[in-house]
């Protein structure tokens, strides 16, 4: 685990197959550019925009339905689109649009990766916890190299990262610690030391996404192990134990933040660290082992 | 086949009854179940009434108590209604203390109680700040077959007609109250008020008097109580999909029309009570 | 906090495009809401109008008692909480009536086999309580981030001895008066989702105070779209 974890995880599920969230449609050139028009915007559960045939189009406009994708929080329902949840509209080009809310409670979505806590053995299956409505399952075969003479060594309380093969409403979630092509990618079971803790969705999204700015404030500090999932959980590990638990309190807070204030605070914390001689130069790099591309639920087959 | 359909697709087999204007039991929507009514069935009870609506079952004793009044309310005595849903009425319920919809029960009908001013509290008190009647009215389901909320307040007010409480005289030397139990005075009821019960199918189909299955399914639930002078004593709608005023008026004309016939009932039934004596 | 004061001259200006009676007194108090005050719960919210509050906290989806799952949709539980003393009957049916109104405006069937718990703590009751309960839960479900189909809130009118409609009464109002409503407002069709009277009126006073509440449920739904833009602001 050690070694697969000192590279930089990205893409590993590149497309996933799409959620149950998400939906596709065909909608007016006219709904589109209202939608376009409040990206960025709040909006609350009940809003509803309408694409019927109805709409009337200029003559110059070519008329040519354009295809839209409903991500997380919009929700089609005849010729409408409905909002289902508050917060803010987001959309990626070409057609995909989002509402971005800050929630806490995970609800699994297939090829997310999670940290989850084996809670039980139940023959050939560990339950694991991953903070969702119901436990998750995990073969023991669904392991790097397993076999059924060559069982995995997980005990009952170990930190898995593992992701989900099986995730909807009407079924039990099922987690593997392996890729398409059998191989660990990144999966696994925790090694000893780290601290796990648990930030709210938002901010996960928010470490995880490209080029992110609080994954480079961190960068700045001093060198350190993360590891992401989306349900929530992060297990941060850095080189004592004081280092690892101001690293887990600077993530907790950067939950309630704007992007000024959080740069204040890590200035103020770095100065102090390099008064008390606490910390080297941070040559290594951040080493950050996660879900790949956030929002990737939003890809379509 | 029938029946099959009916354990299979339960919504489906009401919304093709809805369709045609009438519901599986033949009733029209807005029609009410025989309502059959047994004034005085208890006799140890000082007042009592028994009510079928359908299969429906209701049964209603009021014991009458001397007790002191409450401190904030010293010239007024007071009504104790209690709802109990036994486990022998519906395998829903289970033994043990009162369940929600017990519990809802049982608010819903001392609200009406205090809303319609049914009974002025005032004729309750024997003597001011120190004696007064305190009813405790407990309505008992039999059968539960939906729309308990009208059985109860039906069984209730027969049951209050048919109450007679005892004079009380106050023994001026030794200061005890003396009751003659040879002498009984009817109670004073000022309102009658009756209930009609609503369940909204599909968002938007209005059916009257439910029963239990048509309660399940149903998206909402609406009682609207109204007394004889067409006044409101209570619009209860506990949640459930969204009304429009219009409909809203309609559940309010046919329940003034329920008041009329369930008072007609009363009156009826309490009559044939006095001939028969 | 965000607060927000209902100004009385705009509201009567509004109020007389709405057919109704010059007497009427549409006066909201002075309210607020905070979301996300609590770390515990899943989504939480404090409501306050005047000096009436009261504190929300929703946990789920999670896991469901095997007696109390439901094959497909999700168990939604509402326990209410009194500034002083245990739950009682009152309390009972008051769970009642908001488990209902949540029930029909979530997706419940969105999260089958599940259970939502929703706890009402009232922090302090000066009238107007179940109104102040239905808006705090609706602030609290958005913070929790449930799908809902549409979003509700809770009105109080109170009619007085003289006829006069008061929405939003304060304790010493409500006992004044001779009839008391509180109607939880869907924002849709600005339609009746729950209604729970006291009193007796008539069916006009009844018209009256639906078509009172409907008016006062869109400051309240501006109110709510403005406590939501201020929560976000630092994501935008």
């Amino acid at each position: 685990m050690k070694q697969k974890k000192k590279k930089i995880l990205q893409g590993g599920r590149g497309r996933c197959g799409c959620v149950s969230s998400c939906r596709e449609t065909r909608c007016s050139v006219r709904m589109f550019s209202v939608l376009k028009e409040r990206v960025g915007q709040i909006l609350l559960p009940g809003d509803e925009f309408c694409c019927g045939p109805q709409d009337t189009l200029p003559l110059t406009d070519s008329g040519k339905p354009e295809r839209l994708v409903a991500g997380p929080g919009l929700r089609l329902s005849g010729d409408r689109l409905l909002v289902s949840r508050s917060g803010v509209l987001r959309h990626k080009e070409p057609n995909k649009f989002w509402i971005e809310s800050q929630q806490r409670r995970y609800v699994p979505a297939k090829g997310e990766t999670v940290i989850g806590v084996v809670t039980a053995k139940a023959g050939d299956v560990f339950k694991v916890d991953f903070g969702g409505s119901e436990p998750a399952s995990l073969s023991y075969l669904a392991f790097d190299g397993a076999t059924k003479r060559n069982r995995p060594n997980v005990q009952v309380g170990d930190l898995v990262f593992a992701q989900f093969i099986v995730a909807n409403k009407d079924m039990e979630p099922e987690l593997v610690c392996i890729d398409g092509s059998g191989r660990a990618n990144g999966m696994g079971v925790f090694g000893a030391g780290g601290l796990l803790i648990k930030v709210s969705l938002g901010l996960v999204r928010r470490l995880l996404v490209p080029n992110s700015e609080l994954r480079a404030d961190l960068q700045q500090l001093f060198p350190c192990e993360l590891v992401v999932g989306m349900n929530g959980r992060v297990w941060v590990r850095a080189g004592t134990v004081q280092q690892t638990l101001i690293l887990a309190n600077l993530l907790q807070s950067c939950d309630t933040m704007t992007a000024p204030q959080r740069q204040q605070l890590f200035r103020n914390v770095w100065t102090r660290l390099h008064g008390a001689g606490l910390t080297e130069d941070p040559k290594d790099q951040l080493v950050l082992c996660g879900g790949p591309e956030p929002m990737d639920f939003l890809v379509f087959v | 086949m029938a029946a099959g359909f009916k354990t299979a697709e339960p919504l489906e087999y009401h919304r093709s009854f809805l369709k045609e204007n009438c519901r599986p039991d033949g009733r029209e929507l807005s029609e009410f179940r025989t309502t059959t009514l047994n004034i005085g069935s208890i006799s140890t009870a000082d007042g009592s009434a028994l009510v079928k609506m359908g299969n429906t079952t209701i049964i209603c004793g009021i014991k009458a108590e001397l007790t002191n009044p409450t401190a904030d309310a010293p010239g007024k005595g007071y009504i104790v209604p209690n709802v109990d849903l036994p486990p022998l009425c519906s395998s829903r319920f289970r033994p043990g203390p009162p369940g929600e919809q017990a519990q809802a029960a049982s608010q819903f009908i001392a609200d009406v109680i205090e809303s319609s001013d049914l009974i002025k509290a005032e004729d309750l008190c024997v003597d001011r700040g120190k004696l007064c009647w305190v009813l405790y009215c407990d309505l008992m389901c039999l059968d539960y077959d939906g729309n308990i909320l009208d059985a109860c307040l039906i069984a209730l007010l027969a049951a209050l007609r048919n109450t007679q409480l005892p004079e009380v005289g106050i023994n001026k030397e030794t200061c005890l109250p003396e009751v003659d139990l040879e002498k009984r005075q009817k109670l004073h009821i000022h309102k009658h008020p009756v209930g009609a019960s609503f369940c909204v199918f599909d968002d938007s189909i209005l059916i009257v008097d439910p029963t239990d299955e048509e309660e399940n399914l149903a998206t909402a639930h609406l009682t609207v109580v109204t007394d004889e002078d067409g006044r409101l004593c209570s619009v209860h709608k506990p949640g459930g999909t969204p009304l429009s005023g219009e409909k809203l008026q309609e559940c309010i004309n046919r329940a003034t029309a329920r008041q009329r016939e369930i008072h007609k009932l009363i009156d009826k039934v309490l009559d044939s009570v006095k001939t028969t004596q | 906090m965000t607060s927000f004061a209902c100004d009385k001259h705009r509201f009567h200006l509004e109020s007389g495009v709405m057919e109704v009676s010059p007497s009427t007194v549409s006066l909201i108090r002075e309210f607020g809401c905070e979301q996300t005050l609590l770390s515990r719960p899943d989504g939480s919210a404090s409501f306050v109008q005047g000096d009436t509050s009261v504190m929300a906290g929703v946990y789920g989806p999670a896991e469901v008692k095997v007696s109390k799952e439901i094959y497909d949709r999700a168990t939604l539980e509402v326990l209410v909480h009194p500034k002083v003393g245990l739950p009682g009957v009152r309390e009972r049916s008051q769970e009642q009536c908001l488990r209902e109104t949540c029930e029909a405006s979530l997706l419940l069937s969105l999260h089958p086999r599940s259970s939502l718990t929703l706890i009402l703590q009232v922090l302090h009751d000066d009238g107007s309580l179940l109104s102040c309960c239905l808006n705090a839960a609706c602030m609290a479900l958005m913070d929790a981030g449930l799908s809902m189909g549409r979003l509700f809130c809770g009105v109080t009118c109170a009619i007085s001895t003289d006829g006069e409609i008061i929405t939003d009464p304060t304790a010493a109002q409500e006992k004044e008066s001779r009839a008391l409503m509180t109607f939880a407002i869907d924002s849709k069709e600005r339609r009746v989702m729950m209604s729970s009277t006291k009193g007796s009126f008539s069916v006009h006073e009844l018209q009256q105070c639906i078509a009172v509440s409907q008016k006062a449920s869109e400051k309240i739904f501006q109110f709510y779209r403005d406590s939501v833009r201020r929560r976000y602001s630092k994501n935008l």
